[in-house]
């Protein structure tokens, strides 16, 4: 990217640019903490680096026991700890309350604040953003820290060189473009992140911090939504985001009956899970947590196997990242060609059984020897 | 329920990604040139407005923000059963990032009255950010249930099923009340004969039209204008970058028997690491 800063000249006005901290909004659900807050913890991390800075964590919940320790092991300095009855499940409004009076108590605003894109973290970071008025980037793919020459009149008070500034880049119009937006004008600056993107640092148990408890005082109105129930998914197996291997199916697939094939071809593996397009959850053939792509999942297996399915760009922005993709086609000009690493052209209802009689046969043989997968994330 | 509901849908207008007129060959939009539609989203959050108003009476106002084609959509709101619209449109509001839209959102629904749900999409097809409906919610300080698949009322309460991570939740929640609709919902129906035909009406007689959707600018709805727009958002696109082809060099299997087939795949790759022992 090119830099904005070059044409620096003498009169600019270097701008305040705010000195906090770095804060990452930890994700835990029954006692778990989640793999997007180590993530986020290893993106924070770097970026409290570069500033030379902290990175400090908060995490929410009842009866969270060894979890703060956990977050510290992967990179925080400092955990702040709101362990509260009323906050063992998570909820909008007493989350909200908890994460504004601390934030508000802090002798100075975090610098960057950090969620995950989840269906918690987007639930949640845009009511924080909107109390203090500040800017939010959803759904960020890399984050960087950086200098900032502002040059629009619009607003003069704003114009001048803004040394540290979060830059939130995400894709845009499809991911045929990448937009970093910035926003140093308020803090925290905000941003939330793809889950299954950032990469988390080894834990280390060497690693030592601080823990601070925090006051939980809700209001009545905090507790107008009440949690009746939390469902586990009905779906048995491995959730996608974690899963080393995918089998995907699409409409190729003709029926939903189709699914039973590559729940078989799944079974082959360790680790495995069962992915879709749109298309085939919006028929009903499979459920909605199975949805790989934009208004799905985003997912990044060491091998994902796509099933009859074209290829859209918003399927593909969920599943590109994926270390190896086998694609199985009848359609030599199906878009999914254009990125998949090895294609087979012909019908899944004659390939997919072969693959599933093949892989049986490779785990009695083994080591047949070739390349190795390449382990990065 | 005995007294008659309030329900309020908020839509929005975006490009057709779909269709190829109006792409740039950089892959970026030409907003004067694309199709425009509904936003695919909207079709969920509009589909539980109409249901609410079947199950338990009352009335629907759809809510847009945008350039004056945006009627369009809300005409398309009206065949589907919407009784009276708003279009928040004024050049003022141009570059607003969701805090700013959720602003002037925010002072259009005070300005259109009493509410007693107000339905939201999931998220945009061009904005994509699901930030709008929450920051909404923050500002008219309401609870909200976001990634809602299914719900009723009971007594001024809303029982729904929203989507977590790993499952899902079952909450009660006091009205009013904010919900993001997820696409798990039902998909739109189609319009009613009803609706279809009141549109036909309404747009022979532009006078009625206007009470019907009512066009309205900052000054109506008494937005402060440095809250909007460019000077309102806390955020701007500092650059893009243009992302190359993906991969592009698939290794490609064909015209063989599917044992060949196989065989070659598994010959140039090694997944013996992931196969089950
Ligand atoms: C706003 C928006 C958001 C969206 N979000 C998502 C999303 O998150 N995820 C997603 O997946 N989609 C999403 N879509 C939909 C997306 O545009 C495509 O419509 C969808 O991915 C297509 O699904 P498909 O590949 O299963 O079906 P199709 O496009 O119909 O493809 C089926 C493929 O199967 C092949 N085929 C058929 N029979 C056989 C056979 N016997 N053997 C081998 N191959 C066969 C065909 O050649 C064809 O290529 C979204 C769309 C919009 C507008
Ligand atoms: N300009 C707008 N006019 C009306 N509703 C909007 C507008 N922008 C966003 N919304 C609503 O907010 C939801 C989320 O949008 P977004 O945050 O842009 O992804 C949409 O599905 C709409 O219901």
């Amino acid at each position: 990217m090119e830099n904005e800063t070059q044409n620096t000249n003498e009169s600019t006005v270097i701008q305040f640019c705010p000195k906090g901290n770095v804060l990452v909004v930890a994700e835990q659900s029954l006692g778990q903490i989640q793999p997007v807050t180590f993530e986020l913890l290893g993106a924070g991390r770097i970026l409290a680096d570069k500033m030379e800075k902290e990175l400090h964590c908060v995490i929410l919940g009842y009866n969270l026991g060894d979890l703060p320790n956990q977050l510290i092991h992967y990179g925080a300095d400092v955990v702040y700890v709101a362990d509260d009855e009323a906050l063992q499940y998570y909820r909008t409004l007493p989350y909200r309350r908890v994460l504004i009076d601390l934030l508000e108590s802090l002798p100075e605003p975090p610098h960057t604040m950090l969620l995950g894109s989840s269906t918690t973290g987007r639930d949640l970071a845009p009511r924080i953003a909107a109390h203090f008025e500040t800017g939010l980037t959803a759904d960020c793919t890399e984050l960087d820290i950086g200098p900032y020459e502002h040059k629009s009149k619009v607003d003069p008070s704003k114009l001048g060189l803004y040394p540290n500034c979060l830059y939130a880049i995400r894709p845009s119009f499809g991911e045929s473009l990448k937009a970093r937006i910035l926003g140093p004008w308020k803090n925290p600056q905000m941003a939330t992140t793809r889950p299954g993107v950032m990469i988390p640092l080894k834990p280390n148990s060497a690693r030592s911090g601080k823990i601070n408890s925090v006051k939980v005082n809700l209001d009545p109105a905090d507790l107008r939504l009440v949690v009746s129930e939390t469902v586990k998914e009905a779906t048995s197996g491995l959730k996608l985001t974690e899963a080393e291997v995918i089998v995907s199916g699409g409409y190729g697939l003709g029926s939903k009956d189709g699914f039973e094939m590559l729940e078989e071809l799944a079974a082959c593996f360790n680790n495995s899970a069962i992915g879709a397009s749109r298309k085939v959850v919006d028929l009903g053939w499979i459920p909605y947590q199975n949805q790989v792509g934009q208004t799905g999942k985003t997912v990044r297996p060491k091998l994902y196997i796509a099933c009859g399915i074209s290829g859209a760009i918003q399927h593909r922005v969920g599943m590109s990242k994926s270390n190896i993709i086998i694609a199985i086609n009848k359609d030599i000009d199906a878009p999914i060609f254009k990125f998949a690493h090895q294609g087979i052209v012909g019908d899944i209802y004659q390939i997919v059984p072969e693959l599933i009689l093949q892989f049986k046969a490779m785990h009695s043989t083994s080591n047949l020897g070739g390349k190795s997968i390449v382990g990065s994330r | 329920m005995e007294k008659s509901l309030n329900i309020f849908v908020l839509v929005k207008q975006v490009p057709d990604q779909g269709s190829k007129a109006g792409l740039n060959p950089d892959g970026t939009i030409d907003r004067a040139k694309a199709k425009r539609m509904l936003n695919p989203f909207d079709r969920y959050a509009l589909q539980a407005a109409i249901h609410t108003k079947k199950q338990y009476g009352g009335k629907i106002t759809a809510i847009s923000m945008g350039p004056p084609p945006a009627v369009e959509v809300l005409l398309e709101t009206i065949e589907h059963g919407v009784d009276r619209c708003f279009l928040l449109s004024d050049r003022r509001l141009a570059a607003s990032d969701t805090l700013a839209t959720a602003y002037a959102l925010y002072k259009t629904v005070l300005y259109a009255g009493k509410f007693d749900l107000i339905f939201c999409g999931l998220q945009t097809t061009d904005g994509d950010t699901a930030q709008v409906g929450p920051q909404l919610a923050e500002r008219l300080d309401l609870p909200q249930i976001s990634y809602c698949e299914w719900f009723g009322l009971d007594n001024d309460k809303i029982l729904a099923k929203r989507i977590i991570e790993g499952g899902c939740q079952k909450v009660v929640s006091s009205l009013p009340c904010l919900v993001t609709v997820a696409n798990s919902y039902h998909p739109l129906e189609y319009k009613s004969f009803k609706g279809a035909w009141r549109v036909q009406q309404l747009q022979r007689n532009p006078d009625n039209l206007k009470k019907i959707i009512q066009t309205i600018d900052l000054d109506v709805i008494g937005a402060d204008p440095d809250r909007c727009g460019l000077k309102g958002s806390p955020t701007i696109v500092a650059a893009t970058e243009k992302v190359g082809d993906l991969g592009g060099n698939c290794q490609m299997h064909e015209g063989k028997s599917p044992h060949e087939l196989v065989k070659e795949v598994l010959a140039s790759t090694n997944l013996n690491e992931l196969i089950k022992a």
